[in-house]
This record gives C-alpha cells, sequence and structure tokens, in this order.
C-alpha cells in the first residue's frame, strides 16, 4: 500500500513538473534560452491564484487570473530581457533569468510576506478520497486530470489547427518555417504565452496542493524542471513529459533509498550532473547543445 | 577602530577574495560558474575540522584551500565536458549538491552546523589584517595573471576554445588551471571566514551567496580585476550604508544584475573605459 | 626524406556513409598542393580528420615522421600543423595585433605554468607586427580584429598560421567569400608563404586560382583519390572529369 502512495505522489508530482517544464523546452527549443525565470512566472501563478482566490471567494477565478496575469509576464521577459540579449553567447541571457528569478522572488518575500499566503477556503487541498485503500487528495487528481486535458489540447492544438502546426514548426525548425512565411516573432509570444499559462497552472495547483505559497516555491521546481529538460532532451516535448514523470517517481521511492544521505530536492541535481557528464547531448533526440 | 568596523572590513577582504577568484574562471577564463559557494564552504568546513581536530591555524589555512581546490579540479573535468550555460547549470547543480549532503551529515554538523570553533588567537583585528592582507595579495595575484601570457591564454580560451586550440592552446589544462587557482582561494576564503565567524552552518554557502558573487563579477565588469573589487565593496558597504538595500538586498542584487547586462553587459569597467575614452578626446 | 604530412588508408563513416574511404597520400616539404573535388567529396571532412577535429575510424596520420593519429589539435599544431577555416574566427574581442601575438607566443602557452611564469611580450609583438606586414595588413593592428572586413580577416587568419612556425599550413577555403581581385591577392600572399619553404595544402573551390598556383592537385571523389599530380595532367583525366561534371558541380573546368 506504501509503495501505491508513493506511486500517487510521484505521479501526481510528476504531472506537476510536466506542466512546469514544458514552457521551459519550449523556450530552450525555440530561443536556445535556458529560461530560468521561468520558476518567477510559476510562482506568480501561484501567488496571484491564492490572492484573488481569497478576494473573490472564488479559487476558479483564482486560476483565471493566473492564466490571464503569467502569460503577460512572460512575453514582457521576452520582449524586455531576451529579445537584446539573442546575439550574446547563451549564457548572457541565462545569467539575467537567473538576476530576474531572484529578484522576482524577494519582490515576493517583500509584497506578499516572509510567511507566504493561504487560501482562506481551500476545500480542495483538504478532501481526499479513498480510491482502493489509498487515500488520495483531489488537489492530486486534479492535477493529473489538468495535465491530461492540457497535454491532449496542445496535440491536437499543434496538429489540428493552423496556428498550432505553425508553431511546432518554428520550433523545431525555426528557419525552414521562416521560409514558408510563418511570423517568427508572433510564434515567440505565443510560445511564452503558452509556457506560462502552463506554468500558472502549475503554480495554482501546487498553491491547493500545499496550502500554502512562499517567497521560495519558485526556487525549488526552477532547478528541476532544469534537470527535467536535459533529460528529456532539450526542446523536446515528449521527452519533457516522461522525464517529469519519472524525476516525479524517482524522488518518491528514491527518498527511500537516499534519503539519509541527500535531501529530496538534491536527487534531480545529482541525476541532472551525471547525465550531463555521460552524455550532454541529452536522452531524446536534442538538438545541439 | 569599533568591532562594528572591524567586522565590516573582514567581510570586506572576503567578499573581495571572493569575486576576485571567481573573476578568475569566469572572467579570464570564460567558465560561467554559478556555485563559487560550494568551495567557499568546502573551504570553510575543511578549516573548522582542521582547527578542532589540530588547533593549527596554519594547517586549516592549507586545508581550506586544499579542500576549494579539490573540488574545484572536479567542477573543472566538468567544464571539460559541458560548456556556456549548461556549465553554468552543473555548478549550481555542484552548490546544491554540497548543501544538501553537507545538511545530512552528522559529522559536519548536520542543519545546525558547526559552532564553537577555536579562534586563530590573532583577536578580532588580527583576523582582520591576516585577512586584508590575503585579499591585497588576491588582488596582487589576479593583476599578475591577468598580465601574463596565462592570462592570455584564459582570455582566447574563454572567448573561442576551439580556435584556441588552432593556436597550441591546450584548452584542457587552461581550464583546469582557471578552475584549480579560483577555487583555491575561494577555499582560503572559506578558512578565513571560520577564523571570522567561529561558527558556521551550511546555508551561509548557498546558490543566492553565488548569483551574488556573480553579481559582482557582471557589475564590476566580467574580466577586469579592479572593476570587481570596487564592485565587491561597494555592494558589501551597499546593505549597511542604506537601510532600504539592506532589507530588499536581494531585490536590489538582482535587479541590478539583470540591468546592467541588459543595458551595460561590459559592467562599470567597460562604462570607466568608455568614460575615459569620451574625456580623453579633444 | 620524410613526408611532412603522410596520411595512411584514413577512413571514417558517419551513419552508413563512407564520407572518407581509403585515403593515402603523402606531401613532400614544400609542395604546394590544391585538395579538389566536387561537393560532398569528403574533402572538408579530410581536412578535419588532418586538424584533429574528427577521428578517423582508419589510418594514421603523420606529422613529420610523429605519428599524430591520436593526438588533439593543440598538439599537433605543436608538432608543426597550422590551419585556417573556411569560416573565419578570429578573436573578436583582441585587437588585429594580439591575435597574432598570441600565436606568435606558442612556446610561452605550451602548459598553464609556463605561461604563469612569462609576463613580456615584446618579441612576439614585433614578430606579429612583422608578419601581419607580409600579408598586407600592416597599419590595421590596433583595429579590433571582429571589425575588419572579410577579406582582411582572412588574411588575419593566415598571419596567425604562420606565426606558429608550421611546417606545413593546411587553408580550408581561402578563397571563399572573396572577390575576383582580394582573391588573387590572398593566392598571391600564400604562394609567398609556400617559396619560404612553408608546406602548403588548400582546399578550394575557385578552380581558376588552384591551376595557376598549386605545383600539385589531388582530387577527391566519394571519399577516395582519384588523382594526383600535376595540375594539367590531373584536370584532363576523363576520370576527373566525370566526377565533376556528372555531378554538376558549380565550378568551370578550363582545358
Amino acid at each position: 500500500m506504501y509503495y501505491i502512495d508513493l506511486a500517487v505522489t510521484g505521479v501526481s508530482f510528476g504531472c506537476m513538473y510536466a506542466m512546469m517544464a514544458v514552457g521551459l523546452t519550449l523556450v530552450y527549443g525555440l530561443l536556445r534560452i535556458l529560461h530560468v525565470a521561468h520558476a518567477a512566472v510559476f510562482a506568480l501563478g501561484a501567488y496571484m491564484t491564492v490572492v484573488v482566490a481569497n478576494a473573490t471567494g472564488s479559487v476558479g477565478a483564482g486560476f483565471l487570473a493566473a492564466i490571464v496575469i503569467a502569460p503577460l509576464f512572460g512575453m514582457a521577459t521576452y520582449r524586455m530581457l531576451y529579445e537584446p540579449l539573442l546575439s550574446y553567447r547563451p549564457d548572457v541571457p541565462m545569467i539575467a533569468s537567473v538576476g530576474l528569478l531572484v529578484l522576482m522572488q524577494d519582490a515576493f518575500r517583500i509584497v506578499f510576506g516572509e510567511q507566504g499566503v493561504t487560501f482562506r477556503n481551500n476545500i480542495y487541498g483538504f478532501t481526499t478520497f479513498d480510491v482502493f485503500g489509498v487515500t488520495v487528495n483531489a488537489v492530486q487528481i486534479a492535477i493529473v486530470v489538468s495535465a491530461v486535458v492540457i497535454f491532449l489540447g496542445l496535440h491536437l492544438f499543434t496538429t489540428r489547427t493552423r496556428i498550432g502546426i505553425g508553431w511546432r514548426a518554428t520550433v523545431s525548425r525555426p528557419k525552414i518555417a521562416a521560409s514558408f512565411g510563418i511570423d517568427s516573432i508572433k510564434v515567440r509570444y505565443l510560445n511564452f504565452a503558452i509556457g506560462s499559462a502552463l506554468a500558472a497552472v502549475a503554480g495554482g495547483l501546487v498553491a491547493l496542493l500545499n496550502n500554502l505559497v512562499d517567497p521560495v516555491i519558485g526556487y525549488v521546481v526552477s532547478y528541476k524542471a532544469l534537470a527535467i529538460i536535459v533529460l528529456g532532451g532539450l526542446g523536446s516535448v515528449r521527452g519533457t513529459l516522461i522525464a517529469s514523470l519519472a524525476l516525479g517517481l524517482v524522488e518518491s521511492y528514491g527518498t527511500i533509498f537516499i534519503g539519509k544521505w541527500l535531501d529530496r530536492d538534491a536527487i534531480a541535481f545529482l541525476a541532472l550532473i551525471a547525465l550531463l557528464m555521460i552524455r550532454p547531448q541529452g536522452f531524446a533526440g536534442t538538438r545541439a547543445a | 577602530m569599533s568591532a562594528y568596523e572591524i567586522s565590516l572590513l573582514s567581510v570586506i577582504g572576503i567578499n573581495v577574495i571572493l569575486a576576485v577568484s571567481l573573476n578568475m574562471i569566469s572572467g579570464f577564463c570564460g567558465q560561467i560558474s554559478l556555485g563559487h559557494g560550494a568551495f567557499y564552504g568546502a573551504g570553510a568546513y575543511a578549516a573548522a575540522l582542521a582547527m578542532i581536530g589540530t588547533g593549527n591555524v596554519l594547517v586549516a589555512l592549507i586545508s581550506a584551500t586544499l579542500a576549494g581546490s579539490l573540488l574545484g579540479i572536479v567542477v573543472g573535468f566538468a567544464s571539460l565536458r559541458v560548456r556556456t550555460d549548461f556549465l553554468a547549470v552543473t555548478t549550481i547543480g555542484v552548490n546544491f549538491l554540497f548543501i544538501g549532503m553537507v545538511r545530512k551529515q552528522g559529522w559536519l554538523g548536520g542543519e545546525m552546523g558547526i559552532s564553537g570553533i577555536p579562534g586563530s588567537g590573532l583577536g578580532a583585528d588580527g583576523n582582520m589584517v591576516m585577512i586584508l592582507l590575503f585579499a591585497a595579495a588576491t588582488i596582487a595575484l589576479s593583476l599578475y595573471i591577468g598580465r601574463s601570457w596565462m592570462g592570455f591564454a584564459f582570455r582566447a580560451v574563454g572567448e573561442d576554445e576551439d580556435t584556441a586550440a588552432t593556436l597550441g592552446i591546450n584548452v584542457a589544462a587552461y581550464k583546469l588551471a582557471a578552475f584549480g587557482i579560483g577555487t583555491a582561494l575561494a577555499g582560503l576564503a572559506g578558512g578565513l571566514y571560520t577564523f571570522f565567524t567561529q561558527f558556521i552552518t551550511a546555508d551561509a554557502f548557498d546558490f543566492i551567496l553565488s548569483v551574488m558573487l556573480m553579481a559582482m563579477v557582471v557589475i564590476g565588469g566580467i574580466g577586469s580585476t579592479w572593476g570587481v573589487v570596487v564592485a565587491a565593496i561597494g555592494l558589501t558597504l551597499l546593505p549597511e550604508a542604506i537601510r532600504f538595500v539592506n532589507d530588499y538586498r536581494l531585490l536590489v542584487f538582482g535587479g541590478l544584475l539583470v540591468l546592467v547586462i541588459r543595458l551595460a553587459p561590459g559592467g562599470f569597467a567597460a562604462l570607466a573605459r568608455t568614460v575615459a575614452i569620451r574625456m580623453s578626446r579633444p | 626524406m620524410t613526408a611532412v604530412l603522410q596520411l595512411d588508408d584514413v577512413a571514417i563513416r558517419f551513419g552508413g556513409v563512407r564520407a572518407v574511404d581509403g585515403v593515402t597520400f603523402f606531401v613532400d616539404s614544400g609542395d604546394f598542393v590544391g585538395l579538389i573535388g566536387p561537393n560532398g567529396a569528403g574533402k572538408t571532412t579530410l581536412i578535419r580528420i588532418v586538424a584533429g577535429v574528427l577521428r578517423a575510424n582508419r589510418g594514421r596520420i603523420a606529422l613529420a615522421g610523429h605519428d599524430v593519429t591520436d593526438e588533439s589539435t593543440a598538439s599537433r599544431v605543436r608538432k608543426g600543423l597550422a590551419l585556417t577555416h573556411q569560416v573565419v574566427r578570429p578573436f573578436r574581442e583582441m585587437s588585429v595585433l594580439d591575435n597574432v601575438v598570441l600565436a606568435a607566443g606558442y612556446r610561452h602557452t605550451s602548459s598553464p605554468l609556463r605561461a604563469a611564469l612569462h609576463t613580456d611580450r615584446r618579441h612576439e609583438s614585433e614578430r606579429a607586427a612583422e608578419i601581419l606586414a607580409q600579408v598586407g595588413l600592416a597599419g590595421t593592428e590596433r583595429k579590433l580584429a571582429g571589425a575588419l572586413p572579410l577579406g582582411q580577416m582572412k588574411r588575419l587568419e593566415v598571419a596567425r598560421a604562420l606565426a606558429v612556425d608550421p611546417r606545413v599550413m593546411l587553408l580550408d577555403e581561402p578563397l571563399a567569400g572573396l572577390n575576383q581581385a582580394e582573391a588573387a591577392k590572398q593566392v598571391e600572399t600564400i604562394a609567398a608563404v609556400n617559396a619560404r619553404g612553408i608546406t602548403v595544402v588548400l582546399v578550394e573551390h575557385n578552380l581558376e586560382e588552384v591551376m595557376r598556383s598549386c605545383r600539385r592537385l589531388i582530387v577527391l571523389n566519394n571519399g577516395r583519390v582519384i588523382g594526383d599530380g600535376a595540375p594539367r595532367t590531373v584536370m584532363s583525366d576523363p576520370v576527373v572529369h566525370d566526377a565533376y561534371v556528372g555531378t554538376g558541380a558549380s565550378a568551370h573546368v578550363e582545358n
């Protein structure tokens, strides 16, 4: 039973990581930039969800607010920070991104307080179901369901709609797509918008699950997302999904074995470093690193 | 001098050593390291254990320097496998792994850290003098390297390693040298820190510190020894001088980092050069 | 007399393709060799193997008698090889002079320890200025290398290659991107280098210039050597003619 418990935790974390990491891999695939500040988008989404939910009494309104605000922030980050730095070597925008993350996390601390914010009325976070003897939290179910729905939706979007197909083409073959007349600038904004919206949803769900959003919520997830996108193959959405689930499960089961030696969060880093040393280009087919 | 002033100068001295040593790795040689805190921490812990074990200041400082550079050389090897932003990610990982592991080891004090470390016997002002002397030596070393053929080769490796190889430069050896020297100095700074505080916890060497050190290097002007020294002093004094900055420290550091990269990627050193050129025109 | 550059049955495959398929030739000291062939013949791959950027699956490479098959690029440069790239890569942030000074200081940069012990650059600076004058770049010393026009950048590449006191210079498409006048000047520079006793091997598509300057042509097709000898002889060989015409190469062949 315990092992199934761990599986449930692992899968729900994995789905959450996936929603967070996909945005990161999309930006990398398109612009070759490690958008570390993506974690700030995640945190922003989490904060917005709680704050608006508390103000309006509706969690749904909170999510809506997050999904609207986060993409704006993401697109603004592209326009103000990354676009002017595209001609520099890749570590320059990355360091700027790190600076932005640090800035934002401290801004959250200043605006919302060191202790963070909690939901005033979090029915979901405390509702549990008994499924075949295993206790499952309503939010965990919501995470998995959201992930499935979202990724299915994305899949349909990128294979059935004109805009979606154009977007997918540009992410994988920017120059060829440009010669087909696809506006790469619009695609970039779309990229950041969708990635940020996904991260915001992930943030809101985590807020519900933990019933708390604090100023450091972004850090840990950001580094794990970095590990995931490398593991899954930079720029590959499918790889990211697989790696996210894998990390969620490994972390869940791994703490049993390694918990004595390492912080749970450090496991992701161990995996990342090991992978980068053994096979710097990642696992699934990637673009040149 | 008041106790506060002594303490402040000590911290400035340590930050100067840290920033200048990071500049050797990331500025001179172009190997972006966002985990400098790990080498600093390795040195601090090594010094702490050595002091508790032997009570000998020299042994402690040497252990600190060695610990920093041993970890540094290992990371240096990583720089042979991955470049630029992935190297940066790896160094972040090393920083986190270091903290993550240290926090779990009972013999390293676990979450509580190591306290009651024997003093150096020099007293607070003696420590300060020792720190400032080492800081001066570090600056001198950095200036010398910058002027030598080693600095010349470092710059080539940092800018374009493949082309550097066509000039007969053994890129791997130089990367390892940069890491080895820079991290040895960081380890030394860790040892000095241990004498200064006589109490260490893993949190003092975390990723946030590494980011602040990188901010000093970027803001000062990546590659410029004096620029980095000025930035280190300035950014250490700023939170002390302005209460607002102290409360919003990360906001300010992060903000400055973003602004400088975005508007003046060469940092203040480049700005100073531009001003100097403009002023020298008739 | 030992050949200054010797290739012995060198081969490499990518996936299923044999990009280089058993190439053997040797170059004597003082030779001026043009390595030609239609697009996709394997010339660039072969050059990269000789340069040490790629490792061959089979065969051996020797520089002045030393087997360098398993050695790095930097190590080969120290054994007498100099390279220029098709896509020029000067150190853009350094001055033109510094680019050459660094190359000229190869003795000092042989190891980090040695490099740390030396700071004096006067000798190398003088030498670099001389070399820059030789390649026709006198007066550009203070400019940022990144600010030079293409033609001058290509000459800077040659200057850097000269500065390492090579025995053999490997030039990858030194005329690419140059107009007729610039190309002719570049060839003059290279010929002057060869006249001083440095062996030159160049890969080129510009057959006109190659025919005029090289004393020997080696023709590659499908990863194999299909011609090796004096330019006139090689170019009138029907096998060579077929290789070019058959693949519709853009270069025109003079008979």
